[in-house]
């Protein structure tokens, strides 16, 4: 029971990690919260679905299409509704929330409320360590999300463009100074941190199928991961989406189902209370 | 006079509105009933995020905790009413306090997160603890009085709806309103020439949920069988799709938005449930291209006021 739960943990914690890093790009560089994170991470998971189930695409070449797509429907939200509002903070929080609103019920139109669910990349399970047999899709979701981080920790830490968003996060003014054209890093960013909403939905939607609400407590999970590690801090959404992933599975398995949800709430209250700058977060003058 | 002529006006709109429902059947008495409390949620939300620039997602649960502690306590305790409302709204005003004491010093984006995460968590715990609130399938609630009417519970809504819009106008108009406006616009520039940035959000957001709490509790007496639809992200979407689809941070923006989306609603209903995503994409297409709303877009248009004291032809009114 124990050992199960903490392995459930890690592998919903390494996806929370892996949407928190897109929200926490954004903030990072544009000081914008996206509200529609979880619906762009639904949209992907109903598009590897779509491609994959119903038109008979390979399963990778489908998830690779449907990030490929939000990617670019992020840049288009970026260019149409989020560039005019720079400045005022407030109105991209309510556009986004109105598009978060607007996109559950647009899938609730096409897709229905049935939950859907693209086909498993693998097949059985595996003896893990002797202890219990654990789904092989399961073990291969840890494995792609894992990957994934490791491959945006590379980008950002040790490329070129990784240190134009290291620079522009930290000041942005000097970065336009030395030649950054903040314009298109926040339309790219923006569509990157949808990108990585979507990487996640792809990876996790053949475990969990998706249902056009099924973003909302994503999303939420992603804000406390944010906040939690500490706002910007790519670190700080590792350690908190492994922390709250098990911390969610350790309290629904010996607490209560029911509240699973709540837990990680109840961590973000506390740290608002102790440590509003996160985990790994600088306060802010 | 200006202030005359709104007073005027306002007693004109108030006289219409009492005679109103006169003539109407109990199906469009409804409608104007629910419109009346969408009156009150979106002003109260108004004065939050038009005035102070705070945009909460949790006022939809101040109503569900003014609705659900005056329907548990009447339903289970047997208390009055109108007792249960009162307790509901200084409930929802002290969540509001905690809630605005806890996150109102990160700012904008904390409060956001944080009111959005207490939504969904009293929405779980709703659902959840069944023998308490009966769930999803709702908790039955006594009527305001003895006998059923319609009218009557239009009048109560109306009083009640009238009550609040007074208070909210005289905070407004007052010169808390005035350091309202002041912390929206510029905390720093607020901060220096000494208001007090803090006080003022809190003061605003417990205000504001007590309102919210308020109208929750009436609107769960109206309708008899309280369900977790009162506190869900979809009623706080209506009541920010009217806030600004009408105008944000106008007075009368949210009154004519609460009106008119909820009377577009039950049109559209006719057709089937496409009214959420119908105010979806008008909202994001007014808060895109007319981020004052609809009375915003009317006062660009119209013609210009002419100077006070001098004598100028009368303009026809548009």
């Amino acid at each position: 029971m124990l050992a199960i739960s903490i392995m459930n943990g890690l592998v919903i914690g390494v996806i929370y990690a892996l949407a928190a890093l897109g929200v926490s790009l954004v903030v990072g560089i544009m000081n914008v919260v996206n509200f529609a994170h979880g619906e762009l991470y639904i949209l992907a998971g109903y598009f590897s679905y779509l491609f994959a189930s119903a038109l008979g695409v390979n399963f990778l070449a489908a998830m690779l299409i449907a990030i490929a797509l939000v990617f670019l429907l992020g840049i288009l939200i970026e260019y149409t509704l989020i560039r005019p509002t720079y400045g005022n903070d407030m109105y991209s929080l309510i556009l986004t929330f109105i598009l978060s609103i607007v996109l559950q019920n647009a899938y609730l139109l096409i897709f229905g409320p049935y939950p859907n669910k693209p086909p498993l990349w693998v097949k059985g399970a595996t003896d893990v360590f002797g202890l219990f047999l654990y789904g092989n899709q399961r073990l291969a979701a840890l494995l792609a999300g894992a990957a994934v981080i490791a491959i945006v920790f590379f980008v950002v830490k040790k490329t070129w463009f990784g240190r134009i968003i290291r620079a522009t996060s930290q000041d942005r003014e000097m970065a336009e100074l030395n030649g950054v054209d903040t314009t298109r890093l926040n339309m790219l960013s923006f569509g990157l941190g949808c990108a990585l909403a979507a990487a996640a939905g792809v990876i996790l939607t053949p475990v969990f199928p998706v249902t056009p609400t099924a973003g909302v407590a994503v999303a939420l999970t992603a804000f406390v991961v944010v906040v939690l590690g500490g706002m910007g801090s790519m670190w700080g959404c590792v350690v908190g989406g492994l922390m709250l992933g098990l911390v969610e599975n350790l309290g629904a398995a010996f607490i209560s189902t029911g509240y699973k949800n709540v837990f990680g709430f109840i961590i973000l209250i506390l740290v608002l209370l102790i440590r509003p700058a996160g985990l790994f977060g600088r306060a802010k003058a | 006079m200006a202030g005359k002529k709104q007073a005027l006006l306002s007693a004109l709109i108030l006289a219409g509105m009492c005679v109103l429902p006169l003539g109407l059947g109990i199906y469009p008495q409804h409608v104007l009933i629910v419109s009346l409390f969408y009156v009150m949620m979106a002003s109260s939300w108004n004065l939050l995020a038009g005035y102070t620039g705070q945009v909460s997602f949790g006022h939809a649960a101040m109503a569900g905790i003014g609705a659900y502690a005056s329907g548990i306590l009447t339903a289970k305790a047997g208390i009055n009413p109108w007792i249960g409302i009162g307790i509901g709204t200084i409930l929802a005003a002290l969540v509001g306090l905690g809630l605005g004491a806890l996150c109102l010093k990160m700012g904008g984006i904390y409060l956001s997160l944080t009111t959005l995460a207490f939504s969904q968590i009293l929405h779980i715990i709703i659902v959840n603890e069944y023998d308490l609130t009966r769930g999803t399938m709702g908790l039955q609630v006594p009527a305001l009085m003895a006998e059923y009417d319609k009218l009557s519970y239009y009048y109560i809504m109306l009083a009640a709806a009238v009550l609040i819009l007074a208070i909210l106008h005289r905070m407004i108009h007052s010169n808390l309103g005035l350091n309202f406006r002041a912390v929206q616009n510029d905390e720093l520039a607020a901060k220096s020439v000494g208001v007090k940035v803090l006080y003022v959000r809190v003061l605003a957001f417990t205000v504001a949920s007590a309102v919210a709490g308020f109208a929750g509790g009436l609107y769960g007496h109206y309708l008899l069988l309280i369900t977790p639809e009162i506190p869900s992200l979809d009623l706080q979407f209506y009541v920010l799709a009217m806030t600004v689809i009408g105008g944000m941070g106008s007075f009368i923006g949210p009154i004519i938005g609460a009106f008119a989306l909820n009377i577009l609603a039950e049109k559209i209903r006719d057709y089937g449930e496409y009214h959420v995503l119908v105010f979806g994409l008008i909202a994001l297409v007014v808060a895109r291209f007319a981020p004052n709303g609809l009375l915003g877009l009317w006062k660009r248009f119209k013609p210009i006021k002419p100077i006070q004291g001098v004598k100028q032809k009368a303009v026809p009114s548009p």
